[in-house]
């Protein structure tokens, strides 16, 4: 697991705060995130609802500005960066996959996973080339030209896993990939993942599954926006097995 | 995103949009095209309508004619000397007039009226008579139907011959043998030579004819008329008209005619001319008024058609809040989103500015057709239309586009 030459972390963030609201009815949502990834890793990102979890993710995704800390992507430093310079560093650096697919429903398949590229400015021949090697990669080359609607769901995580990977970002993002999904095709998502996390891909599951979670080498759990030390960590990791066997 | 190949797939994107949600691409489309059409329509039933009226002046003698007319220049008293010596309007002034500028001057009449006694075997009339020269009866419209037209030979040597309307063949000739006949005018004998051809104007289906009192004409050369008819020793003609097909050198013309004419008679103004100027100023706001009316409903219907389509398109981004989310998450910044947003405005105006002209034009054919005008399309509307569309398909098209580049991904994506 831990690389044997040290490599620039593909997250790191200090004391990262995030305030709703303001003054009198301000929410404190993080309160001082300290949270490094390493390349190559596959973290899951646990907590309650209401614990700061998706902020965090938001703000790890780029999606959303810190009020306060610091955060380095892949060596940038991101947290000051305008809504423009965000886009681009979504597009290039971070690969998304959300509970409901989130593909554009009027698009084909091939055009959902060139999508990225051609925000990228990729040329219309290397995109294609691409992305008839992701779907190839994801095991869907057959549907490219279909709908989305007409792909069931473990099909349609299986394009947003294509379209994530599209411009080889140094982050894949997760959040509840096998929420929609029956068990079945959910673990044949998550082999999916394995392989990728195989493959050298950096991997941030967020997840309140304790079967997505025990996939990850390592749990980060967010409570009350703050990361709970290690030592109740390692307790947690403990629970999903429990829960499995009760 | 950037390039040729990144507006090609913007607009690929912008077109699936629009045929994938049809009925509000219909309705978005529907204002542009109505905005244009009226534009449009307005300007051509405008136009129609003034160019009929055009028609009807240029053919009753009036908007390329220049007249010179005989005038009065004694006020009171009695003439001075320089006054009783001058002779009047003459051919002389039509033929400086004409060598004035030969490449200017689309034709010369010669116009010499009198009340006389007309006489066919068959009957006996007061008349109207004209005598006629140069290019009278080009200039009026005149073909001849029966028989031939008056020869220059005819004029030259003031032969005794004439030429009828078709309304005076008619009341002379009853029994319609005409060509060849003798005919008394006054104390001459003359001979028909010709019949002309009835003139026909209505200004709509149903009117009567506007041009019948053309048909009452009996012309002998003007020639006769002043050598034998009248016995004026001068031979002083009642009108002069130059035609100048040229509306805009007109002026410039009459200007420089006017002062020749007047150094001829001994600058005596003893002629007056048409006021070109305030003719061409009359002609020229002619239907302006409409003009501007028009263009003012087709800027009314856009602007209508403009908010209606910002009403839709921030209704329908309420559709599509969650996809500008996912397009934003994997990548498009603001702008991206904004020059999507406006592609599509950007092809629902044209479209819309297609369709509208066609519209327009059908839409101003039925007019015209049903108020019996020739329909005249101007061009001008046509640009007009398309520029108006632009700008308001622009302007309104801002708003939406300017609102969804804002979106937040984080919140836009949470959209339910």
């Amino acid at each position: 697991m831990s690389p044997t030459i040290p490599t620039i972390p593909i997250i790191e963030t200090h004391q990262l705060t995030k305030v709703f609201g303001s003054n009198g009815n301000a929410v404190h949502a993080l309160r001082g995130i300290d949270l490094t990834v390493e390349q190559g890793e596959l973290v899951a990102l646990v907590g309650p609802s209401g614990s700061g979890k998706s902020t965090l993710m938001a703000i790890l995704g780029c999606l959303d500005s810190p009020s306060g800390g610091t955060y380095a992507l892949a060596g940038r430093w991101v947290h000051d960066l305008s809504g423009g310079e965000l886009a681009r560093v979504r597009n290039e650096k971070i690969g998304f996959i959300f509970q409901s697919y989130n593909l554009l429903p009027r698009a084909s398949v091939r055009r959902n996973v060139e999508l990225p590229m051609l925000y990228a400015g990729l040329g219309r021949r290397e995109r294609r080339r691409r992305a008839e090697e992701l779907l190839e990669q994801v095991g869907i080359a057959d549907k490219a030209e279909a709908l989305p609607a007409q792909l069931s769901g473990g099909q349609r995580q299986r394009v947003a896993v294509a379209r994530a990977l599209a411009n080889r970002p140094a982050l894949l993002l997760a959040d509840e990939p096998t929420g929609a999904l029956d068990s079945q095709t959910g673990q044949e998502v998550l082999a999916l993942f394995r392989e990728l996390h195989a493959l050298g891909n950096t991997v941030l599951l967020v997840t309140h599954d304790p079967t997505v979670a025990a996939l990850a080498e390592r749990h980060v759990e967010i409570h009350d926006g703050l990361v709970r030390p290690p030592a109740n960590a390692e307790e947690h990791e403990a629970a999903p097995g429990d829960e499995a066997a009760a | 995103m950037s390039g040729r190949g990144a507006w090609a797939e913007r607009f690929g994107g912008a077109w699936t949009e629009l045929r994938e949600n049809l009925p509000r691409a219909v309705l978005q489309t529907l204002g542009v095209i109505l905005g244009v059409a009226s534009v449009v329509g307005g300007f051509s039933i405008s136009d129609s309508q003034r160019q009929q009226a055009n028609h009807l002046f240029v053919r009753l003698g009036g908007l390329d004619k220049l007249n010179v007319l005989p005038s009065e220049v004694i006020d009171d008293g009695s003439p001075t000397a320089l006054q009783t010596a001058n002779l009047g309007l003459r051919a002389a002034d039509a033929e400086r007039g004409r060598e004035l500028d030969a490449k200017l001057v689309g034709g010369v009449s010669e116009q010499k009226l009198l009340r006389a006694r007309v006489r066919s075997q068959l009957a006996d009339q007061e008349r109207q008579v004209t005598g006629v020269g140069g290019d009278y009866l080009a200039l009026n419209g005149y073909d001849v139907e029966q028989g031939r037209r008056f020869s220059l030979r005819d004029m030259e040597t003031a032969a005794p011959v004439a030429l009828v309307g078709s309304e005076a063949a008619a009341d002379l000739f009853p029994t319609g043998e005409i060509v060849g006949r003798p005919l008394r005018i006054g104390d001459v004998p003359v001979t028909v030579v010709g019949v002309l051809r009835e003139k026909v104007f209505r200004f709509h289906d149903g009117q009567h004819n506007m041009f019948a009192w053309r048909n009452r004409l009996v012309a002998v050369p003007a020639t006769l008329m002043t050598r034998r008819m009248q016995g004026d020793a001068y031979r002083r003609l009642d009108r002069v008209t130059f035609r100048i097909p040229d509306l805009d050198a007109m002026l410039l013309f009459s200007r420089s005619l006017e002062s020749l004419l007047k150094a001829s008679h001994r600058q005596q103004r003893d002629f007056r001319l048409d006021d070109v100027a305030a003719r061409v100023k009359r002609m020229m706001s002619q239907g302006d008024v409409y003009n501007v009316v028009f263009l003012l409903s087709g800027i009314l219907a856009l602007l209508g058609g403009g908010m209606v389509n910002v009403n839709i398109q921030m209704a329908s981004l309420k559709d599509r809040v969650r996809e500008v989310g996912v397009k934003m998450a994997i990548g498009a910044s603001g702008g991206e989103i904004f020059k999507g947003f406006m592609t599509e405005a950007l092809l629902m105006t044209v479209f819309g500015t297609c369709l509208g002209l066609v519209a327009g034009v059908v839409f101003s054919k039925v007019i015209t057709v049903s108020i019996g005008v020739p329909l005249a399309i101007s061009v001008a509307s046509f640009g007009w239309a398309a520029a108006l569309a632009g700008v308001f398909g622009f302007v309104f098209a801002l708003y939406p586009a300017w609102k969804a580049s804002r979106l937040s991904p984080m919140e836009a994506l949470r959209y339910e």
